[in-house]
C-alpha cells in the first residue's frame, strides 16, 4: 500500500499547497515527514527480504499497474526523498510563488511513482510528467536564456519521447504486453529476431533524452547552466536519473549491456573534456554530469551484481555531491556577482565561509577524496568491473573529473566574513552530512563485505594518486584553450545527431547479438 | 502499411527540425513527429471488424485491444500540453526578439551578457 501512496500523498500536496498557498510551507513539512515514515517502512520490508509488491486495482497480471519496491526503485526513491528535503530548505526563505511548491510536488510524486513502475505504458506517462514539469521549472523566473533553455529541452524530449513510444508500440505489437517481468521471458524466446533489435535501440534512444548522455542530452547544458540553483540541483540529482533507472530496468529485459557501456564511455570521455573547456562554473557542473553519468551507465552496462551495485551507489553519491555544488555555486555566484570562474575568483572573499565549506565538500566528494561518497561508490564500481579496459577508462574519467574542478581551488580556500543564509546552512549540512557518512549509509544498499573491500589501501592508494596525477595535469595545462565543436549544442543540429545515436545504438545491439 | 507511412512522416519531421529555422515551423514538424508515432501506434492497434472492448457474459465478438488506444489517449493529450507550451515559450521570445528565427534569437543572446546580479554585503 505504502507503494501507491506515497506518490499519491504527492499529488494530493501539491493540489493543497496550491489551494491553500498560505499554509504551504507547514503543507510541505508534513509531505516531507510522512515519505519518510512511508519510505522507512519499505526500506524496512526490503531489509527482511520481503520487497513490497502492489498491483494498482488489483487488476490479474499483464492487466494492471504494477509496483514493486525493489532495491533499485526504492534507492531512487530515498534519493528524491532526501533532495526534495534539501531543495525545500534552501528555498524556505526565497518567497518563492505556491506554484513552484505545485511543481516540485508532482516532480518528487512522479519519480517515487516511476521508481515502483514495473510497466513501459506507466513509465511513459511518468516520464512525461516530470518532464512537463521540469520545463516549467527550468523557465521558472521567465528570462529569455532560461526560456531559450526550457524550449530546447521541450523539442528534444519530445522528440525522445516519441522515439520511446515507438520503442514501445513495437514491442506490444510483438509481445502484446508492456509488464517487464511478463516481457522478460518473452524478449528471451525472440533473441536475435530484428523486432528485438529495433525495439531496443528505439526505447535507448528514447531514454537517452532523458538521461543525461551525452550524444542524446544536448539540451542538457544551457538548461542546467541557466535554470535557478535550487532547479539545477534536480534537474542534475534526480530528473536525469529518472531516465538512468529505466534505462536499468529496460536492461534486464533487453539486451542492451554493449550499447549502454559505450554509451557510457562516450558520455563519461565527452563529458569530461568539454567540463575541463568550460570557465563558466554551472556550465562546468552541467558538463560534469554528462560525465558523471557515464560512470552509472558502464556499471549498468557491465551486469556484474557488485557493479550494478557500485552504479546504483554512485546515482546516489551523484544526486547529493551535484545538488549541493548546485546550490553553494548558485550563491556563489550570486555573491560574487557572475558565475565565471575568473569572476568567481576575483570575489571570492564575497562568498560566505559556510557556502565555501559545503562547497569544499561537495568538490572533495565527486573527485574521489577517501572515504567519502564518490570514493566509496567509485571504488566499487571498480570492484564490479572485469574488463581492464573499462577500468583504464574509468581511471581516465575520475582524473578529468579532477582536472576539472581544480579550477575552483582559488574559490575554496579565499577569506571571507560572509555569512550564509540559515536556512541553506540546513540544506548544505543535510547533503554535506550525506556525503561524509556516506559510507556507514551505504551499508543498508551493498551488502558489508563489498562495501568493506571498497576501503582496502589499493583503491585509497588510487584515489589519491588519481587526485594527484590531476592536479598537476591541470597545473600543466591550465593557461591552454581548446577549441571543442559547439555546434552539437544548437537546436538545428542536435535532433539530426540524436538520430545518429540511435543508428549507433542499433549497430551496437546487433553486434553484440 | 500505415506503419510505414508512420515511420515515413518520423523523417520528415526530423527533417523539418533540422532544416527549417522558424521555431514555429520547428514545431509543425514536432507536431508531425508526433502525430507519426500516433499513426504507428493506431496501425498496431487496428483490428479489422473488432468491437468496442467491453466484455458482455458469453460474448464471443473479436473486441478491439484498449491498450494502444490509452497509448494514443495519452500520448495526444501530453504532445497537445508539451506544443501549446512550446508556444507560449515562443511567444515570450518573439516579444523580446522579434523574430521567430532560432539562428537570429540565439545570435542575440550570444551577444547579450547575463543580468548582472549585485554582489552581497
Amino acid at each position: 500500500m505504502q507503494l501507491i501512496l506515497l506518490p499519491l500523498l504527492r499529488f494530493v500536496f501539491a493540489i493543497l499547497t496550491i489551494t491553500f498557498s498560505k499554509a504551504r510551507k507547514p503543507l510541505t513539512i508534513l509531505s516531507h515527514l510522512l515519505d519518510a515514515l512511508l519510505l522507512s517502512q519499505l526500506v524496512l520490508l526490503l531489509l527482511r527480504g520481503t520487497p513490497q509488491a502492489f498491483t494498482v486495482g488489483g487488476a490479474p497480471v499483464g492487466l494492471g499497474i504494477p509496483l514493486i519496491g525493489d532495491q533499485n526503485g526504492l534507492t531512487f526513491a530515498v534519493l528524491a526523498w532526501v533532495l526534495s528535503v534539501a531543495v525545500t530548505s534552501y528555498t524556505w526563505q526565497d518567497g518563492l510563488r505556491p506554484y513552484f511548491f505545485l511543481l516540485l510536488n508532482l516532480l518528487i510524486g512522479a519519480s517515487y511513482a516511476l521508481s515502483f513502475a514495473k510497466d513501459l505504458f506507466t513509465a511513459f506517462l511518468l516520464l512525461d510528467l516530470s518532464t512537463i514539469v521540469s520545463f516549467l521549472l527550468v523557465g521558472y523566473q521567465r528570462r529569455p536564456r532560461q526560456i531559450w533553455a526550457s524550449l530546447h529541452y521541450m523539442i528534444l524530449s519530445s522528440l525522445g519521447m516519441s522515439i520511446f513510444l515507438l520503442g514501445i508500440g513495437v514491442v506490444y505489437a510483438h509481445c502484446g504486453t508492456l509488464d517487464l517481468s511478463l516481457l522478460e521471458a518473452l524478449v528471451r524466446e525472440s533473441a536475435g529476431e530484428s523486432w528485438v533489435h529495433l525495439a531496443s535501440a528505439l526505447l535507448v534512444a528514447g531514454l537517452a533524452v532523458k538521461a543525461g548522455v551525452f550524444i542524446f542530452s544536448l539540451w542538457l547544458p544551457s538548461a542546467h547552466a541557466r535554470a535557478m540553483p535550487a532547479v539545477s540541483a534536480l534537474l542534475s540529482g534526480l530528473v536525469i536519473k529518472m531516465g538512468v533507472v529505466e534505462l536499468f530496468r529496460i536492461s534486464v529485459v533487453f539486451p542492451i549491456d554493449l550499447p549502454l557501456i559505450v554509451l557510457g564511455v562516450i558520455t563519461g570521455v565527452l563529458g569530461v573534456a568539454y567540463a575541463l573547456n568550460s570557465y563558466d562554473i554551472k556550465r562546468l557542473l552541467a558538463f560534469s554530469t554528462l560525465s558523471q553519468i557515464g560512470y552509472i551507465l558502464i556499471g549498468f552496462g557491465a551486469h556484474t551484481d557488485v557493479a550494478r551495485l557500485g552504479a546504483l551507489s554512485y546515482e546516489v553519491a551523484h544526486g547529493l555531491f551535484k545538488a549541493l555544488l548546485f546550490l553553494t555555486v548558485g550563491e556563489a555566484a550570486k555573491c560574487a556577482g557572475g558565475s565565471h570562474i575568473s569572476v568567481l575568483t576575483a570575489n571570492s572573499h564575497q562568498i560566505p565561509w559556510g557556502t565555501r565549506i559545503a562547497m569544499t565538500v561537495a568538490v572533495l566528494g565527486i573527485i574521489g577524496l577517501p572515504p567519502l561518497a564518490g570514493f566509496d561508490a567509485k571504488a566499487i564500481l571498480e570492484d564490479g568491473l572485469s574488463s581492464v579496459p573499462l577500468h583504464l577508462i574509468v581511471l581516465l574519467m575520475s582524473v578529468g573529473t579532477v582536472m576539472s574542478f581544480a579550477k575552483l581551488a582559488p574559490v575554496l580556500f579565499a577569506r571571507s566574513t560572509c555569512r550564509t543564509c540559515r536556512s541553506h546552512v540546513l540544506s548544505y549540512g543535510w547533503l554535506a552530512g550525506g556525503i561524509l557518512l556516506f559510507w556507514p549509509l551505504s551499508l543498508l544498499l551493498v551488502p558489508p563485505n563489498v562495501n568493506l573491500h571498497a576501503m582496502t589501501f589499493a583503491h585509497i592508494a588510487e584515489a589519491l594518486i588519481v587526485m594527484a596525477v590531476g592536479s598537476g595535469l591541470y597545473m600543466s595545462i591550465r593557461r591552454r584553450r581548446f577549441a571543442l565543436p559547439m555546434e552539437v549544442f544548437r537546436m538545428e543540429t542536435s535532433p539530426l545527431i540524436i538520430l545518429l545515436g540511435f543508428f549507433l545504438v542499433y549497430a551496437l545491439i546487433a553486434l553484440g547479438r | 502499411m500505415a506503419a510505414v507511412i508512420a515511420f515515413i512522416l518520423f523523417g520528415i519531421g526530423i527533417l523539418g527540425l533540422v532544416l527549417r529555422r522558424d521555431l514555429v515551423i520547428k514545431l509543425l514538424a514536432l507536431g508531425l513527429v508526433n502525430s507519426a508515432t500516433i499513426l504507428f501506434l493506431v496501425s498496431i492497434g487496428d483490428r479489422p471488424g473488432a468491437r468496442a472492448p467491453i466484455q458482455l457474459p458469453g460474448d464471443v465478438a473479436i473486441l478491439a485491444d484498449p491498450l494502444p488506444h490509452a497509448l494514443v489517449l495519452s500520448a495526444i493529450v501530453v504532445n497537445f500540453a508539451i506544443l501549446a507550451l512550446a508556444l507560449v515559450f515562443v511567444m515570450i521570445l518573439v516579444e523580446r526578439y522579434h523574430t521567430t528565427d532560432s539562428t537570429r534569437i540565439e545570435q542575440e543572446m550570444v551577444r547579450e551578457t547575463d543580468e548582472e546580479e549585485k554582489p552581497c554585503s
